[in-house]
């Protein structure tokens, strides 16, 4: 039986229960409140110590990262596949997967954490002490706020973001092959925050949004995604 | 056909060479020179818009995420497979990798180019630097380019890779101690992620890589330098980098491969 750590609010749990929904594959939720902090509790640490959910449990097994638990589950269950269709497909799914975690979603939670003037407050500052120290260091950051440097340059890579998905998708659906994929379900939940912090997506971007949140599957979980101020990963520090 | 724009055999410019060196699929090899910034030159732009390395061409389809691009090439092409076959031992390799990708090789890099590169930019004129920046597309190379020119990167950042450098060292030492590869019982392409940026940490970090501290890496370095494949890829560079391969070899006390 598969139990996934998440938390509804979280593009990354979402983009998980999309793959799980996508492929009918029974599991079991655990959900964590993150605005209390529950992600930062020494039990949920044990799981995950990075803090982060979602966790996927299948027997014996602890996976974390979700980019990486969408492929492990495609690859597991491959009936629909999802990982794209012969190997240039799946480059392409891929390079989306290393994409939203480096240009997408570190800078999605810093324009987030400002959009919903996020903050540690004092009865969570002594989860931190938990965290591996560059966590702690991400957190201890967005508690002080991020400056308008940062803020700028988080603006302009979400900005850049929806210009490269308004590319790709200038001639197809979906953003790799002729159907929804991983990508689709990965980059997603991400997308879908960008009005809610402010950021213009270009009108193909919002069609594209609109066509994933339509599907059976994506629905619900899309009804569940309230934008929470967390952090995300953290953003490249060297080029 | 199979094309590869890269510089050196070296962290992610690296990555293509092992791994069609591994695999054993001829390639043909388009030397950028990153120290004369070739890849921000008009005719690289025209193959990869962003002036990243590696660009990797398989007939006409244009590659620049090295990562998922050695996926590509292990899933494209004979030879030896890179990658377990169960999904949760690729999980293990993709761990390994983003780990890498993300934490440790932006750490080395940040280190190492402060070292090597920033020096060279002494005593040039600012204009020219500021017209050799405008050439960077991506705002974030553009950014790190800018503290190796003017020298600005903060003394806590060089600190702070470094200590992420010391705790890579000791996480890889210790999976190696139960287990020959990065992944498990075989070489995959999370080994040659790692040795991609950790090949020469004996000569580069010798108080931290050694015998006492690191035996297991030590051991894993030797195995992997002492394969045919990463050591021809290690030949073919046009730098400094191959005669230091050399060096560690003999150092580490590993032979020359014969034909690879």
């Amino acid at each position: 039986m598969i139990s996934l750590y998440c938390s509804p609010g979280s593009p990354h749990s979402a983009a998980v229960r999309i793959a799980l929904a996508e492929k009918g594959i029974e599991h079991e939720e655990r959900r964590l409140e993150l605005a209390r902090f529950e992600q930062h509790a020494p039990s949920y640490l044990e799981l995950n110590s990075q803090g982060t959910v979602p966790v996927l449990e299948d027997g014996g097994r602890r996976l974390t990262e979700s980019f990486l638990i969408l492929l492990y589950l495609d690859e597991l269950y491959p009936d629909p596949p999802l990982g794209g269709s012969g190997p240039r497909e799946r480059y392409l799914v891929q390079k989306w997967g290393k994409y939203l975690e480096t240009s997408i979603a570190p800078h999605l939670a810093i324009a987030r954490w400002a959009a919903l003037s996020g903050r540690v407050p004092a009865r969570a500052r002594g989860g931190l002490a938990g965290l591996p120290e560059e966590r702690r260091a991400l957190w201890q950051r967005a508690g002080q706020g991020f400056d308008a440097a940062q803020l700028a340059a988080s603006g302009r890579a979400l900005l850049i973001a929806g210009q490269r998905l308004a590319a790709d998708l200038a001639e197809r659906d979906w953003l790799v092959g002729d159907g929804f994929t991983l990508a689709d379900a990965a980059v997603f939940p991400h997308l879908a925050q960008f009005d809610a912090v402010g950021i213009p997506t270009p009108p193909v971007v919002d069609r594209w949004i609109a066509r994933v949140a339509g599907r059976a599957s994506v629905g619900p979980i899309a009804a569940d995604m309230v934008p929470l101020a967390v952090m995300g990963p953290e953003a490249g520090r060297w080029g | 056909m199979l094309e590869v724009h890269t510089w050196e055999p070296n962290a992610n410019s690296g990555k293509p060479l092992f791994c069609l060196k591994e695999k054993g699929v001829p390639f043909t090899y388009h030397y950028i020179d990153m120290g004369a910034h070739e890849h921000f030159s008009p005719e690289f732009l025209a193959i990869n818009p962003d002036g990243t390395i590696p660009a990797i061409v398989h007939d006409g389809f244009v590659m620049t995420e090295s990562t998922p691009a050695m996926e590509y090439i292990d899933e494209a092409f004979e030879g030896p497979a890179l990658r377990p076959e169960d999904p949760y031992k690729r999980w293990r390799m993709r761990q390994v990798m983003r780990y890498t990708d993300n934490v440790v090789a932006p750490s080395l890099a940040m280190i190492a180019s402060n070292r090597l590169a920033a020096p060279r930019f002494v005593g040039r004129d600012p204009e020219e630097l500021r017209r050799e920046l405008a050439r960077i597309p991506l705002p974030e190379r553009r950014a790190s380019w800018e503290k190796l020119m003017f020298n600005t990167t903060p003394q806590a950042d060089i600190d702070e890779s470094a200590r992420r450098v010391s705790a890579a060292i000791a996480r890889f030492d210790t999976m190696l101690e139960r287990q020959p590869w990065l992944a498990g019982e075989s070489f995959s392409l999370a080994d040659i992620c790692v040795f991609a940026t950790f090949y020469a940490l004996p000569m580069s970090h010798p108080a931290e890589v050694n015998e006492d501290k690191t035996p297991n890496l030590l051991r894993w370095l030797r195995r992997s330098h002492a394969r045919p494949g990463l050591q021809a890829a290690l030949a073919m560079g046009r730098g400094f980098i191959s005669q230091r391969a050399v060096e560690i070899r003999s150092r580490l006390g590993v032979a020359q491969a014969h034909a690879a």
